[in-house]
């Protein structure tokens, strides 16, 4: 593979980062081939120590990923840093699934009981009053705001929940990377 | 496979070389790059996506130099919480070491003593 080669099918794989990370990605590797080239080595040496270009973008997606989940905790950030995790193949999602699902199911019923709970209590607060409810119209008044305050905080716990069982996904991932393994893979066939 | 255990020991302790070289004095990825490839046989594209993430985790940060010739050269130097991050690592690589090699290097005597029986029998 000759330089120009390697570096268009690194920055094919970087696609979607941010321009200046990628630019400044794509400067470490220039400069690892005028290091290379000024120690003697050929393009083709340099680029077949350095390892599959399209894993190390994999590498590279996933750890930027990760980065900007630590430092904006938004639903697309939470995305990102997930998919570019699944694209390194640190997490075998049929593995995964029978635990992920159940999971999932769980705080997807959570968020909607807290949205119920807090929609009830809406209903209760704005109708009861009017329609001569048991405890008379404070015990409706009250009781409304209290499922309304129990709905926000199902929300809360959820959300906090959501953020928790990220970072532990990414957690997870970050220490089954496997950052050897383009460059050992090769390794057993150049010896055998 | 034997390959296995070799990756997995490998990218244990990669953090730790690295940490250690940068310890010993300030480098650039290349030069660390080639020093580990030489000596732990790692892929040197790797040391990229590694230093990005020590970078993040805030162990190591980067400066420029000019070079006499071509652009300026990225440097990287270790932050405080690098140095503990190699302390640490290092006294846990030391404790696995030597529990590993009391292992291996147990005498073969427990083993003997039947065997002694059995000639004797």
């Amino acid at each position: 593979m000759t330089r120009a080669e390697f570096m268009g099918r690194l920055k094919q794989g970087l696609v979607g980062l941010p321009m200046a990370t990628a630019a400044e990605i794509a400067a470490d590797y220039e400069a690892h081939f005028e290091d290379g080239a000024a120690a003697g080595r050929s393009e083709a040496e340099i680029a077949a120590a350095l390892g599959d270009p399209g894993r190390l973008a994999r590498e590279l997606r996933a750890e930027a990923g990760a980065r900007r989940w630590g430092q904006e905790q938004t639903a697309s950030s939470a995305a990102g840093a997930i998919f570019a995790i699944l694209g390194l193949g640190a997490i075998d999602i049929l593995i995964l699934l029978p635990i992920v699902l159940p999971v999932f199911g769980t705080m997807l019923a959570m968020l909607l009981t807290g949205v119920g709970v807090f929609i009830a209590g809406g209903f209760v607060l704005a109708v009861g009053p009017f329609v001569g409810a048991p405890g008379g119209v404070l015990g409706a008044v009250l009781l409304g705001v209290g499922l309304m305050g129990l709905g926000l905080f199902m929300g809360g716990l959820f959300a906090l929940l959501t953020k928790w069982l990220i970072d532990a996904t990414i957690w997870y991932a970050r220490l089954h990377y496997r950052v050897l393994k383009p460059a050992l893979e090769p390794q057993p066939v150049v010896q055998a | 496979m034997p390959e296995t255990i070799e990756i997995q020991l490998k990218k244990g302790v990669l953090t730790l070389c690295v940490l250690a070289l940068l310890n010993r004095g300030d480098s650039y990825a290349y030069e660390i790059a080639s020093t580990l490839s030489d000596a732990i046989d790692m892929g040197e594209g790797t040391i990229y996506p590694l230093m990005r993430r020590m970078q993040a985790d805030g162990q190591v940060e980067t400066y420029l130099v000019e070079s006499s010739s071509g652009p300026s050269r990225k440097y990287y130097r270790l932050t405080d919480a690098g140095r503990r991050a190699l302390e640490a690592q290092t006294a846990e690589w030391r404790a696995f070491v030597r529990a590993v090699d009391a292992i291996v290097d147990a005498p073969a005597a427990p083993a003997a003593t039947p065997a002694e029986e059995g000639a004797e029998q």
